[in-house]
This record gives structure tokens, C-alpha cells and sequence, in this order.
């Protein structure tokens, strides 16, 4: 599926070929951190297609448990997270669902880490919970 | 209850009070994007308790549809999003974000969720998406 992306504040834009079959929701404590929420949501591009169209993201090289690095790539100007990248000749994307046109067309197909997920977060629709469909 | 958070890449630590059971997700279209995921989760500081221990964070002014303006502070290092408050001196009150909250695993579950009308649908219950305890 052709994508095109871009930040809150418009900087950095891109576009991409995801594998819109491989939505991941990443459960771990890194994630949580990164995103300042529950859980991240990602999906991986085809392999060359990852395209920037404005805008430079600053990096930040993360090295993961297993000592692989890998590039996080955020908006330096409103740090909307763009993508994660493990470096190669192309690199390989992940991209950050949150800034995708088509985010609403894309469902999870896995979760990961779930052994440190929150528990709320599996199911949202809490008894006693307030819903607002606006503020 | 005390709660003490901060970045990724360590650069910014706060500490804080806050109600436990006041978690609140957001499922608007900013807030998907500038965190990159479904929906937001945010908890407000206890008034005067948010205090920063290490780092300055960027602040990004952001400007909702209703003209209001809030001061969205990140990590400028890691980009992780660390708080949004009003934009002013010393505001009041923080709205922490709270996957960078080192107890987050004791808060909530969320007792308010707005901006439902953009919930992303899935996001709602993610029970029946595949499970890995690890990557």
C-alpha cells in the first residue's frame, strides 16, 4: 500500500510502500517511553521505497537488548517520531502508523512484548469509563 | 501518589504527584500523529508539584482549532514527548505523558477517553490480535 506521511507541524514529509499486512503494536518498555503512551504502533516498508519529501528528521541511535542499533527518527521541531531504521544499504523502515494518511485503513496483525504491556490497554472499553466522542 | 519519569536517552527527569485514577486517552487526529500511535494517554500533575530534575526540554507551541495554545514539551536528544501544559512561565498543571512516567504500570485504567469520534476502530480491543510475550 502506497503511503504518504508527514509530522504534526509539516516539516518532514515522506511517502513509502508499506506491508500493510504486517501492522505491528509493540508493547515494550522502550515504546512506551518513545511514544509517551501505551504502546506503539508500527509498520515495516518495502524494502527501498522509503522516500523523504521535506524536511530533515534529527536521529537518535538506539541500541536495542541484543545490541543491534537501530535509528529512531523524530521532527526536531514538534517530535513527531518518523520512522526506526536499522542501518543497510537501503536501510530497512519501520514507520510510525500515527502519521500515516491511510492510518485508519490499517489494523494490527501482532502484538509484541506483551509481557509488558498495560493491562487496560488490551480491551478500551472500560466500565465506568467516561467516552467523549469530542473533548 | 509521587511519581518520578523522564526520557529515553535520560537526558530529562521530573518528578510529581498525581492522581492515580485520572488517566485519560486521547484519540484525536494531533495526538496520533505527534505520538506516532493509536491514541495518547496522559495524567495531570497534582497543582505546584511538577517539578523538572534534569534537562530542557524543546517546547513546541501548538495551536488547536479552538485558538488555544499549549506548550508541548519533548526530549530535544531522543525526541520522547514528555509533557503539554499552558504556555506560560509556570503553569499550574502538567498533562505528563504517560508512557515516560516510571509507574506506569500502577495507573489508571484510563477513566476518561476523548476525541473517541477518530478512535482509531481497532484500537478500541486489541484481545484477539496475535500475542508475543517477546519481539
Amino acid at each position: 500500500m502506497k503511503v504518504v506521511g508527514q509530522c504534526y507541524c509539516g516539516q518532514v514529509s515522506f511517502e513509502a510502500e508499506i506491508q500493510a499486512d504486517k501492522v505491528r503494536v509493540c508493547h515494550c518498555v522502550d515504546c512506551q517511553t518513545l511514544s509517551g503512551s501505551a504502546f506503539r504502533t508500527n509498520v515495516p516498508v518495502a524494502q527501498g521505497t522509503f522516500v523523504l519529501k521535506s524536511g530533515e528528521p534529527k536521529t537518535f541511535v538506539k541500541a536495542g537488548d541484543s545490541g543491534n542499533r537501530l535509528l529512531h527518527a523524530f521532527c526536531p521541531d514538534c517530535g513527531t517520531p518518523i520512522y526506526s531504521a536499522v542501518p543497510g544499504d537501503p536501510p530497512s523502515y519501520s514507520l510510525r502508523v500515527g502519521t500515516l494518511d491511510r492510518r485508519a485503513e490499517l489494523l494490527p496483525a501482532r502484538q509484541i512484548w506483551c509481557r509488558s504491556a498495560l493491562p487496560w490497554t488490551s480491551d478500551l472499553n472500560l466500565p465506568g469509563a467516561e467516552r467523549l466522542e469530542r473533548q | 501518589m509521587k511519581v518520578t519519569g523522564g526520557c529515553h536517552c535520560g537526558h530529562i527527569a521530573y518528578e510529581a504527584e498525581v492522581d492515580p485514577a485520572a488517566v485519560r486517552v486521547c484519540h484525536c487526529a494531533d495526538c496520533q500523529k505527534l505520538t506516532g500511535t493509536a491514541f495518547r494517554t496522559n495524567i495531570a500533575s497534582l497543582p505546584g508539584t511538577f517539578r523538572l530534575l534534569n534537562g530542557a526540554p524543546k517546547i513546541y507551541l501548538k495551536t488547536a482549532e479552538s485558538g488555544n495554545k499549549r506548550a508541548h514539551a519533548f526530549c530535544p536528544d531522543c525526541g520522547t514527548p514528555i509533557y503539554a501544559a499552558a504556555p506560560e512561565p509556570n503553569p499550574t498543571s502538567y498533562g505528563l505523558r504517560v508512557g515516560g512516567i516510571d509507574q506506569r504500570a500502577q495507573l489508571g485504567p484510563p477513566a476518561r477517553q476523548i476525541w473517541c469520534r477518530s478512535a482509531l476502530s481497532w484500537s478500541m480491543n486489541i484481545s484477539g490480535v496475535e500475542r508475543a510475550e517477546r519481539g
